[in-house]
Order: structure tokens, then sequence, then C-alpha cells
């Protein structure tokens, strides 16, 4: 293996996990904000903004509406920022060594990863919010049908590396070509299954403002919000990092790290600005007609060719 | 009980939705709506009652502030309406200046109802495109009138600017560039998938549909209804320069898309028949003071459709009673009965889908059981406002 190594409580606090991982879950927000917004002709924010934001957030006062559970509802933003950086343990942030890493940890990270919008969905119908309440049926269906297309186009590279350890899948992806080229379809279909997991448009139906004006996350202010928007960034991160590890050729170090995780984002940025929104309906028929099928036609013919 | 039992979603006064202030409830089964309601009037502004205590030049200034998108379609059927009173007619190049910023208006509004509606359907990039290439049409506005909105045009017998060769070259320009851009939008909102699976078939009201409803405008041609005032009834400078109308058999959102793409190029068309065929001649004509006692209807057509005002004169400076009727109130119930038996997430954008004005039909109705009648002056119904919202 030849992926830097740092002492792990370094490694669990500052660089490349800790400090470094909301640091750059706020910095990888601003590219994606400035993107989306140079795509459609604006301005867009200035680079201190997403940190800027959320200070106001958490100086602001946190309200608690009428009808929640009170414990549930502070707990499931900091469950939400917790899992969200647990999950980076197991991936090569930054292309160093990952903090933790043993045989099925891909699942774990996977399971990290959907804890979030877990998170979200509860904390919808905890409150008696009735765009809260829709915003979280939403963000639950539309968990129901990207995370298993997602899932199979992350067991591609897996199959193809023949183990479940993110480390090893990411050693072999150094030694092999691209998979974004051998397995184009699982590629598309984990970068797509990406945005549907981060509620990015056209995905963003569960929080669609112009409907139930922001789902499930409504009732929250302050505090809260600031965790739950946190854990998002840095679930963008992680999400990043994951589907370059495994499709494009592996991170061997932090300035692969760099450009491939950009690269990606700009992607992200441009498909988040081409498409309208699509209704939670179409969102579903998506994913079970085209991205689950071409999906398993993936997977069908990784092991036909094995 | 199965009334409380229903879920029912509140949209508004204050939504992210909604640009003004009205309250929709939209009772739904999951995601499928199954009622819609509409109440208005929390922009109430008392302005027919106000024009009784302003003469008819003041009345120009306040009704053209009844919207702020169509401001100079209102000012056009109040000075129509005043002239027709006092039997005298602008001259013909105040008319055709008239006509040629009611169709830079229209540009300016159908422009900005195409980055509202793609706002709506989360089309981001398509609102900030429109809107962007909406103050090429704004800035044209500003540099005849000084104003980009309230542009101040009419006078009762004329208008107060004209349009010079200056203005001239700078309104074909921009023009030229305009049509360019709306070709693309055509293409967009009738070729991108994603919008398409948004707007087709979608908000679905049939011929028969709008005429039981009463839907006017681009609203009622986007169903077929062949109905347009600059055409059925020309005024101003219409008769010189004819229209044509574009309607769509469609019904449903894509063709009000296509309807109101598609009335753009006709505005362009108009803009430079206008400018190619100007007349010469005076601006203003002279007009008493005091109006002749009488009573007129002027019916215009806004950017949403027909604008009609009954206008009453009693032969002194100030006008006796002034009724607006504004084209959105008659879309209204078009939407309350199309809504049903659609997706939640398409209430937003069948809402913007007749381009709702809220301020300008907003009105106060005291309904009076038996046969007892009242009136109350301006300075009651100032005091009644008031109070009501103290108690609230």
């Amino acid at each position: 293996m030849n992926n830097l190594t740092v002492h792990p409580l370094i490694g669990l606090l500052l660089f490349p996990g800790g400090l470094f991982l909301l640091a750059s879950g706020l910095l990888y927000e601003w590219i994606d904000r400035k993107l989306v917004a140079r795509f459609q002709n604006r301005v867009g924010p200035r680079f201190i903004q997403p940190l800027a934001d959320l200070v106001k957030l958490l100086a602001k006062e946190e309200i608690s509406p009428e009808g929640v559970n009170k414990p549930l509802f502070f707990i499931l933003p900091v469950v939400a920022l917790a899992a969200a950086l647990t999950a980076a343990l197991y991936v090569p942030m930054a292309g160093f060594v990952p903090a933790g890493s043993f045989r099925g940890d891909l699942i774990i990270t996977l399971y990290l990863l959907s804890v979030l919008t877990l998170c979200l969905g509860l904390a919808g119908a905890n409150t008696i919010s009735r765009f809260a309440i829709i915003g979280a049926t939403r963000t639950l269906t539309q968990l129901f049908s990207y995370e298993a297309p997602f899932l199979l186009a992350l067991l591609g590279p897996a199959i193809a590396a023949a183990s479940w350890q993110i480390t090893d899948v990411d050693f072999y992806a150094q030694q092999h070509l691209w998979m974004a080229v051998t397995q184009p379809i699982g590629f598309l279909v984990a970068l797509v299954g990406l945005m549907g997991k981060l509620e990015l448009p056209p995905f963003d139906s569960p929080e669609a403002e112009t409907e139930i004006v922001a789902g499930a996350m409504t009732e929250y202010s302050g505090r809260g919000y600031a965790l739950f928007r946190l854990g998002k960034n840095i679930e963008l991160v992680i999400g990043l990092t994951l589907v370059a590890t495994f499709y494009l050729g592996g991170l061997a170090n932090p300035v692969q790290f760099l450009i491939k995780t950009l690269g990606l984002l700009v992607v992200l940025a441009a498909l988040q600005s081409l498409f309208a929104r699509l209704r939670i309906d179409q969102t579903v028929g998506l994913w079970w007609r085209v991205g689950a099928l071409l999906a398993l036609a993936q997977l069908l013919v990784l092991f036909l060719l094995r | 009980m199965e009334a409380q039992r229903k879920f029912i979603v509140p949209i508004g006064p204050q939504h992210p939705a909604l640009k003004e202030p009205g309250h929709f409830q939209f009772s739904v089964e999951g995601e499928i709506v199954t009622g819609a309601t509409v109440r208005l009037g929390y922009v109430h502004r008392g302005i027919e009652k106000g024009a009784e205590a302003r003469n008819w030049t003041q009345n120009l200034y306040l009704f053209e502030r009844i919207c702020g998108i169509c401001s100079h379609v209102h000012a056009t059927a109040l000075a129509l309406g005043a002239e027709r009173l006092a039997g005298v007619e602008a001259p013909p190049r105040a008319q055709a200046i008239r006509t040629l910023m009611s169709e830079l208006e229209r540009i300016h509004s159908h422009m900005l109802w195409l980055g509202v509606a793609a706002h709506e359907g989360g089309f981001e990039t398509l609102f900030m495109y429109s809107w962007r290439d909406r103050e090429i049409v704004m800035d044209l506005l500003e540099s005849l009138s000084g104003n980009r909105v309230n542009y101040s045009v009419n006078l009762i017998g004329g208008v107060k600017f004209d349009v010079t060769e200056k203005h001239h070259d700078e309104i074909l320009k921009g023009i030229e560039i305009l049509e360019e851009r709306t070709k693309h939008y055509l293409k967009v909102v009738t070729t991108d998938r994603t919008f398409l699976a948004r707007t087709r078939g979608v908000g679905l009201m049939t011929l028969q549909q709008a005429e039981l409803f009463g839907a006017v405008g681009p609203t009622a041609r986007a169903s077929g209804v062949a109905r347009d005032v600059r055409i059925d009834a020309p005024y101003e400078a219409y008769p010189q320069f004819p229209v044509r109308l574009v309607t769509d058999d469609g019904g449903d959102l894509l063709a009000r898309f296509k309807v109101r793409t598609r009335e753009l190029f006709e505005s362009y068309r108009l803009i430079r028949e206008i400018l190619n065929h100007m007349p010469p001649g005076e601006l203003t004509t002279r007009v008493p003071r005091r109006i002749p006692a009488g009573e007129t209807i002027s019916r215009v057509e806004a950017p949403r459709g027909e604008l009609f005002y009954f206008i009453k004169s009693n032969g002194s400076e100030k006008p006796e009673r002034i009724k607006v009727r504004t084209p959105s109130l008659c879309n209204w119930a078009s939407v309350t009965q199309v809504a049903i038996g659609h997706k939640l997430a398409d209430m937003p954008m069948i809402l913007s889908g007749i381009d709702p004005c809220f301020s300008c039909n907003d009105r106060m109705v005291t309904i009076n059981r038996g046969s007892s009648s009242q009136v109350w002056t301006w300075e009651e119904l100032r005091r009644y406002g008031i109070e009501y919202y103290r108690q609230r």
C-alpha cells in the first residue's frame, strides 16, 4: 500500500479527520454553491459564506416547537453529524490511509452515510408541522429509491477487487484502469445516486421550497439546523471521496484527492443546474425503472466476465 | 368529523412559493390533492374608493400603482375611458407610443412569468437566465420613460414623451437579442425532458372548462379560446398594427408556456412594425379639466388577459366611480378546479400557470343581507381598516 499515514490521534482530530473534515465540508459547499451560481449566471457567495452561515446559525436561539419530543429533537442533528463524521474514518480522506479499516467496512460506511438521511426523516416526522411531515415522507421515500441502486453501483468495484474493504478497493483501483472506464454504468449510477443522497437538484423534492418550505428541516433553526447542514456538507465530501476512490483510479495522495473530487464536484454542479426538479413519484420511478436495472445489468456483466 | 380528518397543506399568506400574500388550502391524500380553496385580500388597498377623492390626473398615477408589472395598461384603460367620456382622442403618434409601451410591457411581464414559473418547478437555471434577459427590456423601458416600473407614460389625451431616433435604434437592437433568446427558451420549454415531465398534461383545462370558468388571456388561449381584446375590439394603434392571435389546443401547462413564449414573438414583430411606421404629429391634445358626466367601459388586453374598467363621471373634477376587474380574478376559479387530482408538487406550477397577480385583485366586499344598503366614505373605510387590524 502506498498511501500516507499519520498518527492515529492526529488523524482522528485534526487531519484528515475532525477539523479538516469540517473545513473541507464548508469548502466543498462553497465550491458547489459558487459553481452552480456561475452556471446560472449569478455571482455566487464569497468563500467565507458557508462558515459565516454556520457561525450565525450556531449563535442563534434554537427554538423547539410545540408538539415535538424534545430529547429527540435535540439529539437527532448531533447523531446525524456524528454518523457523517464517523463514516469518514473508513474512507481514504485526502488520500491518507483511513483511521480505521477492517473487512466489510464498505457496508458500515454506507450505513453511516444513510443515518443522516434517516435522522432527517425522523426529525421531520417528530414535529407536527405539515410541511415537515410531508418533507419527511419524501425524504424516506427517496432514501428507499436511491439506496439500493447506489449500493449496487458501489458493489461493482468491490466485486472487481474481490474485497469489501475500502482500502483494498482503493489499492486495486490504483493498480488498474479507472473503473469509470470499465464500468461506466456503475459510475453514472453512483454519481447520480450521490446527488439523490444529498438531495441536490433535480432530486430536491424532499426540500422543495416552493411546495413544502424546507421539508423535514422546516422547524429547525439555530444549532440543530447548523449541524444538519454541516452533516450534509461532510457527506458531500465523503461521497465524492468514495466515488473517486472506487471509480476514478483510487486516491494515492492528497493531490489526487483534490483533483479527482473537485473534478467530480464540477460535474455534480453542472448536473444540478441542468434540470428541472423531479416530482417524488418521478424520482422513485427513475431509480427503480432505470437506476436499479442499470446497476443490476452492470453487476450481471461483472459476474459473467469473471 | 370527515372534514377534520383531512390533511390540509396551507400555502401562504407567507410562503416561499408566493411572491405576494395569498392563502391557499390544499387538502391532500398522500401527495394527491383532493380539494383546493383560495382566500385573497391580504393586500387590499382601497384604490377604487380612493379614486373618488382624487381628480382625473391624480387618478392616473393611483391606478398605475394597482399592479407593479402591468402598470401601463391600467393607466391606459383609465385614460382611454376618460378620453371617451370627454369626447377627445389622443393623437395618432401618442396612440402608437402607448401601444409600443404596452407591447414592451407584455415582453417584460411574460419574461418575468417564464422565470417565476420555472422557479416554481425547481428549474433555477431557466429562472436566472430569463430574468437576466428581461433586464434588456427593463433597460429599454427605463431609457424611454425614466422608470423601470410605473412608467407613467399616459396623460389624459396623450403621452408624456416622444420616441426619438436614438430610442428607435436602441429598441430594435434590444428586440433582436431578445428574439434570439426567446427562440432558445421556446426550444428549452418544448424539448427539455425533465421540464416536459413537469408540464405536459399537468393542469389540463379543456376548452369547455375555460369557457365555463371565464378564463381570460393567455391562460384561456392555451386552452384554445380565441379571445384577445387587441383583436376582438382593437384600441389605440392596434387597428393599424393588427395582432395575430396565438392559441394552443393543449390546455396544459406546456400549452401555457408555448402560448406566452409565442406571444413574445408577436410582440417583437409588432414593436418593429410600430417603430418603422411611427405616425408623425403631436403627442397630446387638449382635454377639459372637468370630464363631462357619463358612463363608459374600457377594455384593454393586459399581459394576463382582459382588463376591464367601468368609469362613471358626474361632470366634476373627480370621477364618481371607477370599477376595476383585473384578469387574475377571472382565472382563479380555474386553479381551484384544475388542481384537484394533481400531485402536491404540481401545485406551485399550476398556481403560477395562470400568471397570478394578487394585489391587483384584492377587493373588499360588504354583503348586506336584506334590503339595507350602505355607502362608506373614504374616511370611514380607513377607520374600519385601522380598527380591523388593531383587533386581530
